[in-house]
């Protein structure tokens, strides 16, 4: 398959290209870094259908005002599944996806640093999530209270609450075994003349990403537990009558939780950095300084979490602290926007799919960073609180912001995964239909939370209703788009032109000296790598 | 008095977590790691010794609880 | 260390350990669901089930790497990965450790004084909790499971403190013994060390029956019975994991596996009962003594 390609040095003597035999030696007994991303990515992809498919139930129930096709409690098992699906079944497995494909190829490793670990983190997603989505059809159904959990509404769900604090655990445990690979393979497996500020950006946004999960996964588990006693053993730490506070839990859960965003949207970072250099055929602009900001906003989201919790009732020097604390977040995720502003500034720059994808990133984050900022004030806060601008902002950037990055880097890498050239107009239909229909969907939201309207309710006042059915035609039309980018993928998966080493013109890293697809075994052999052909090899 | 049994307690982290460091770096080769360790034991040693002073002393006091209703 | 591999990086190919690991994973939590909603669990037949699993596929993995170390397959840079495997995965679990002890470290500076009337709380204590103190430690202005008393810290706990410390003096004479290749000192220091962990739970379980029968301190004792249980209990199963692995470690050594030079397992092993004796100490000082 990829013999009649020019081997380069890098593979060259090792034209044994042997995958095991037969479905389960292939995949359920994998160790090769690149089955382990397939298996992550197609993982990702059918939980994000399996989410997107409540969404599009979400969207019908608030079509028009009024209760017509769910009960409101199956609407709020919708909403809590949906995102318990969405950020834990996609986002976060269809980075690791991309890291566990690319990392390795682009530092000049032989495979991850742990390559049995690396199957078994991937190998208890899917059991995991059998277990959440098995609530579905049991009696009481899915977990209601929010993907957030709080007591003591969350308590209150019956049977499911083992099985979400269960499912919870067995994918914090994936989580944590697939960052600490990420960090093994970076600062273990680096060919040896690749320093650290020889990395490409995707491979440092990784390696932050790594640490912040191995940090904040774990608090999650511990405040998942103290759930579970409290529900079936008797403990009071969520109970006033008890002496505790039902705060605490929001305090430990968004500890977590606001480093846990940063988890989704700093690999979506590194993406984009590694897209717009090829397209704008310029090197990336401020590099360092990219490095820097990456790990600026990953301290700084340790000290910000209660911003989630402006309304709950804090002392007044927390909300200040929170809030300004908060906003100084904006200065180096502006470091990069900049950056990235400056990288196009004067390229060559031609417009393919990935690319496009990657500037609807920029602008499409930046209004969610904007939103943001503008819900970072404590004294706004209160009117914006648990309102659909809150909504708007955060799909804002996970929509536009993580998916759109992860959708631009499939199409990037998908011709070096698969040895095909998707079909460019196919690609470009599915973005402009993408991009019209997601800011349909979400920008509506922004005026709607102006106005007052409550999320997570499935009735509303009169007076939301056209918004809320631009909203939802946009939903629907953006729901499609994606089966159809099943479409493209498949369509290029299994033919179609085939694709150089190259792959893109301007494209700069050690994953184009390999050829596509890329052999089964890539760097089998330890020793320095051309650091001329990475993007920032000569640099220092 | 508490304070010097936190600050203390503080020291044997440090030098547990410098012990871990020289796990990683020393790759089992040097006396790095099992020095630190040393140095984290008789540490808490002392911690322990002090505490037991310090009670004696009177200088902390254990709690109790108290109710409302007798 | 062969000088034949130092190139290879050696990559296991088929795995077959991860799986039944999943599926052990997956049945133990399958049982442990079924023992928590079930109006009258039995035997938790389900769940020693998924344990049995989880124990075939450890002994089934370990087994295999140990070989494969042993068999000399691995050079210094595979070694590095395992050395960093195992930090980050200690790191953790200092997270995890982290949540319980700012749940404790919160509801002794912020929710109980707060429900006790300080600051901003004190409409809801003069209106809901009228009277109630907040003092710690307590169970709550309901007073949650009725009244009890704690543990004097001066008996069992400061036995317990001393052994574990013992536990940790034993085990580096072992480490120090190790590096200078005396096995058979190795040997008599890791059963001594062994025994020691063994003894600190027998007294941990006597304190918990002591709890329980005599002095009215459960899990249900409000605040203060959740954070001394969760923090004690996790840090006995830490104590059980570790004691087990020392174990593991000590049949090893007997085997004549490690050399003075090279013994990540038994550093790894030393290290996190280090660990577990450094969060003991804390658990001393925060939750039983100030």
């Amino acid at each position: 398959m990829s013999h009649d390609i020019t081997h380069d040095e890098m593979s060259h003597g090792h034209d044994h290209d042997h995958k095991p035999k037969g479905f389960v030696k292939r995949w359920l007994m994998t160790t090769n870094h690149k089955d382990i991303g397939t298996l992550y990515l197609i993982f990702a992809f059918a939980m994000f259908i399996l989410g997107g498919a409540m969404a599009m139930i979400i969207r019908l129930e608030l079509f028009q005002p009024g209760l017509q096709f769910v009960e409101p409690d199956f609407f709020n098992q919708m909403t809590t599944m949906h995102a318990l699906i969405m950020v834990f079944g996609a986002v976060m497995p269809a980075f690791v996806g991309l890291a566990n494909w690319m990392i390795p190829m682009m530092i000049g490793a032989p495979d991850m640093a742990l390559p049995r670990m690396n199957n078994w983190s991937f190998w208890i997603l899917p059991f995991a999530f059998t277990l959440l989505a098995s609530t579905l059809f049991m009696e009481g159904g899915a977990p209601a209270g929010g993907w957030t959990m709080y007591p003591p509404l969350v308590l209150q769900g019956g049977h499911n609450v083992a099985y979400l604090v269960f499912a919870v655990h067995l994918m914090g445990i994936s989580s944590i075994m697939g960052a600490i690979n990420v960090i093994a393979t970076i600062m273990n497996m680096r060919a040896p003349n690749v320093g650290y500020l020889n990395m490409p950006l995707f491979v440092w946004t990784w390696l932050i990403t790594a640490f912040l999960l191995i940090a904040v996964m774990p608090v999650l588990a511990g405040a998942v537990t103290m759930l579970l006693t409290d529900r079936y053993f008797d403990t009071s730490f969520f109970s006033a009558a008890g002496g505790g506070d039902p705060v605490l839990f929001q305090h430990i859960f968004w500890f977590f939780g606001h480093p846990e965003v940063y988890i989704m949207i700093l690999p979506a970072f590194g993406v984009v950095s590694e897209i717009i250099p090829t397209f704008a055929r310029k090197p990336l602009f401020g590099y360092v300084s990219m490095v820097y900001a990456t790990a600026g906003i990953a301290f700084l989201s340790f000290i910000v979490w209660a911003h989630h919790m402006f309304s709950v009732g804090m002392p007044l020097g927390g909300e200040l602290y929170f809030m300004y604390a908060t906003m100084m977040i904006a200065v180096p995720t502006g470091v990069k926007i900049f950056n990235w502003v400056a990288t196009m500034w004067k390229g060559s720059m031609t417009f393919e799919t990935p690319m496009l994808f990657s500037l609807a990133f920029v602008i499409l984050f930046t209004i969610g960073g904007f939103s943001g900022v503008m819900m970072a004030l404590a004294p706004v806060d209160l009117q914006y609180h648990d309102t659909y601008f809150i909504v708007a902002h955060f799909h804002y950037v996970l929509v536009t912001g993580a998916v759109f990055a992860i959708i631009a880097g499939a199409y990037y890498w998908l011709p070096k995964w698969s040895g095909h050239m998707y079909n460019e107009r196919l690609g470009k239909i599915h973005f402009w239909w993408s991009t019209i229909s997601v800011n349909v969907l979400f920008f509506p939201q922004h005026f709607l939370g102006l106005a007052g309207m409550p999320r997570r309710i499935p009735d509303y006042s009169t007076q939301f209703a056209e918004f809320n059915m631009w909203s939802s035609i946009g939903g629907f039309a953006f729901g499609l788009a994606q089966v159809f980018f099943i479409f493209i993928v498949w369509k290029t998966v299994r033919g179609g032109e085939k694709a150089t080493a190259q792959v893109w013109e301007g494209a700069k890293g050690l994953e184009w000296t390999v050829p596509s697809p890329a052999p089964h075994h890539t760097f089998e052999e330890f020793g320095p790598v051309d650091l001329d052909k990475m993007a920032h090899g000569k640099t220092h | 008095m508490k304070y010097i049994i936190v600050i203390l307690l503080l020291f044997i982290i440090f030098s547990l977590g410098s012990a871990m460091f020289y796990l990683v770096k020393g790759q089992g080769k040097s006396q790095n790691t099992v020095r630190f360790l040393t140095v984290r034991v008789t540490l808490s040693v002392l911690l322990f010794l002090f505490i037991i002073l310090a009670a004696k002393m009177g200088w902390i006091e254990t709690h109790v609880p108290q109710f409302l209703n007798p | 260390m062969s000088e034949l591999s130092k190139d290879q990086y050696y990559v296991p190919h088929l795995a077959k350990w991860p799986i039944v690991g999943s599926i052990g994973l997956t049945v133990t939590v399958l049982g442990a669901i079924n023992q928590l909603n079930s109006e009258n669990p039995g035997t938790p037949w389900i769940l020693y089930l998924g344990f049995a699993t989880i124990l075939l596929m450890m002994f089934g993995w370990f087994g295999e790497v140990i070989k494969e170390s042993e068999d000399n397959l691995y050079n210094t840079q595979v070694d590095t990965s395992f050395r960093m495997g195992m930090i980050w995965f200690i790191f953790s679990e200092v997270m995890f450790f982290a949540a319980f002890f700012g749940a404790l470290f919160y509801a002794r500076n912020f929710s109980v004084p707060w429900l006790g009337g300080e600051g901003t709380g004190l409409s809801t204590n003069e209106v809901l909790y009228p009277g109630y103190e907040g003092v710690w430690p307590t169970n709550g202005p309901a007073e949650k499971g009725g009244r009890f008393e704690i543990i004097d810290p001066y008996h069992l706990p400061l036995v317990n403190t001393l052994l574990l410390l013992a536990s940790s003096v034993t085990i580096t004479i072992a480490h120090h013994a190790l590096r200078a290749n005396n096995r058979k000192q190795t040997v008599i220091w890791l059963i001594a060390t062994v025994l020691l962990g063994a003894t600190f739970l027998f007294y941990q379980v006597e304190e918990y029956i002591e709890a329980y029968t005599h002095l009215n301190l459960t899990l249900g004792s409000g605040i203060y019975g959740s954070t001394f249980f969760m923090l004690t209990g996790f840090h006995g199963m830490h104590v059980t994991l570790g004691a087990i692995m020392i174990t593991i470690i000590t049949i090893r050594v007997i085997r004549g596996h490690f050399k003075p030079e090279s013994h990540f397992g038994f550093e790894a092993v030393a290290w996190y009962w280090h660990f577990v004796d450094v969060v003991w100490l804390g658990l001393f000082i925060f939750v039983y003594i100030i």
